[in-house]
């Protein structure tokens, strides 16, 4: 299996748009899915598109891992504006052919909700690519963070982000130690019949699953003997600071969406 | 034992770790290669049996609510960038695209799994199926399907027609899951002390 998803999809480097605060990219990440549907109309998607194509600039990671993370939505973006094509039936008339006609308002339209899709998806694969998943816990930590006035268990869920993060890797590896042990001893759930290749998991899954019961545990009192007693009087190795960076894109966004707001009518 | 208050819930340190664990492990299921099915254009992954056995193992045993809360834990993970779904897939961006709704359900499906397997009397296989028919595949389609629909602007019904290509493994998996589940059941002492 593959032993470097323990960055996830992280693309090291040194540029702008990695040095930003990991809460401020979440953030603009929100801020966006609201104006990508305030849009409605030409200008106001250029800006868009404007937008997203700077970050990317900037960010100096190959293009080719950008359009990796649309792999999977090319077909959504174009089942959905062919659909609209054929279905939405506004304003005039401009190509008829067997008997379909394609209508003004579902080539916008169509067009539109693809262009959603299609900016919304590079941003976040931007954000993916340029922030550690570590970093994003602490960051959705952070967020978080008013929640606790309402009694949300915002440590509690960092910690069990941690934990889990932690274990991926562990679980791959002995899920690769079991299945070559059970290939040695004659089971493939990859070839065969359909039955045998269910009853050939069983002995995969079971194991995984008893395992991973005994390590939590484990793990338990581990944590305990260790002196942990919950949020408590603790202290973070990790810390999130904003920088000269940050601030500058802190006014560059309120320039943007200032513009945004008047171009949108 | 450590305990947290959690939403009026009082929790344990390993009932935690518990639901950590079962994130992680939905995780490898994701990474797994699916399987092909020779009447069905579409191949089964393995990640929606880790949400029927969070419901059928961890929501049995604990209560729904671990079982809801490993999904949640597990979509959090999903959206700080670990491609951790079925393809390799990854990130906030999954989150933005008309698969979204399934993904969400996954929450519910654990919980209402969870709920109705801590209610049996008997733990047998029919039961089970039952139970992983409604939670595992009815829920997640009655969420999935209109939440698909209203992204891509389309009606409901074409949405629901289009998704009838991934009952075939949906349902294969319900087998799959409860057989597991039973076996884990009369095999696996250590949660029994858990609920305690």
């Amino acid at each position: 299996m593959n032993q470097s998803l323990i960055i996830g999809q992280y693309v090291p480097g040194e540029s702008v748009v990695h040095k930003i605060d990991p809460r401020l990219k979440l953030i603009i990440i929100f801020i966006f899915v609201i104006a990508v549907f305030m849009a409605n109309n030409i200008w106001s998607y250029v800006s868009l598109y404007f937008f997203v194509f700077a970050s990317v600039a900037l960010s100096r990671i190959p293009v080719a891992y950008i359009f990796k993370g649309l792999k999977p939505v090319w077909w959504i973006i174009i089942i959905t504006f062919m659909f609209h094509l054929f279905i939405n039936s506004g304003g005039n008339v401009i190509v008829s052919f067997l008997g379909i006609n394609v209508y003004e308002q579902g080539v916008f339209q169509g067009a539109s909700i693809a262009t959603r899709f299609f900016l919304l998806i590079i941003l976040a694969t931007l954000l993916t690519l340029s922030t550690t998943p570590i970093a994003v816990t602490d960051a959705v930590e952070a967020l978080l963070k008013p929640l606790k006035k309402v009694r949300f268990p915002v440590h509690e869920i960092a910690l069990m982000m941690s934990i889990s993060l932690r274990f991926i890797p562990t679980f791959m590896q002995e899920m690769d130690k079991i299945s070559k042990a059970q290939a040695a001893r004659g089971l493939d759930y990859t070839k065969g019949k359909l039955k045998d290749r269910f009853k050939a998991l069983l002995p995969l899954l079971i194991p995984l699953l008893i395992s991973s019961f005994k390590r939590a545990e484990d793990l338990a009192l581990a944590m305990e003997a260790r002196g942990y007693q919950g949020e408590e009087g603790r202290t973070k190795l990790r810390q999130l600071s904003f920088s000269k960076i940050d601030y500058i894109v802190i006014i560059s966004l309120i320039v943007f969406l200032v513009s945004f707001y008047m171009i949108r009518v | 034992m450590l305990t947290f208050y959690i939403g009026g819930l009082t929790i344990k340190l390993v009932h935690l770790i518990y639901v950590s664990m079962f994130a992680a492990i939905m995780g490898v299921l994701g990474l797994l290669p699916p399987i092909p099915l020779g009447f069905s254009p579409v191949p089964i992954t393995l990640q929606t049996l880790g949400v029927m056995l969070a419901g059928s193992i961890l929501g049995a045993r604990l209560g729904p609510k671990y079982a809801a809360l490993s999904q949640v834990l597990f979509l959090l993970i999903v959206a700080t960038g670990m491609p951790l779904l079925s393809g390799g897939r990854g990130g906030i961006g999954v989150f933005l695209t008309p698969s979204a709704g399934f993904l969400i359900s996954w929450i519910a499906s654990a919980y209402v799994i969870g709920y109705l397997c801590q209610r049996l009397k008997t733990v047998v296989v029919w039961k089970m199926l039952l139970i992983n028919l409604v939670g595992g595949v009815f829920v997640v389609y009655l969420i999935g399907v209109p939440v698909q629909a209203m992204m891509m602007e389309i009606p409901v019904t074409q949405a629901a027609i289009y998704s009838l290509s991934f009952l075939p493994g949906d349902v294969l998996k319900v087998v799959g899951a409860s057989f597991i589940a039973v076996k884990l059941y009369h095999a696996a002492p250590f949660m029994k002390e858990a609920r305690a």
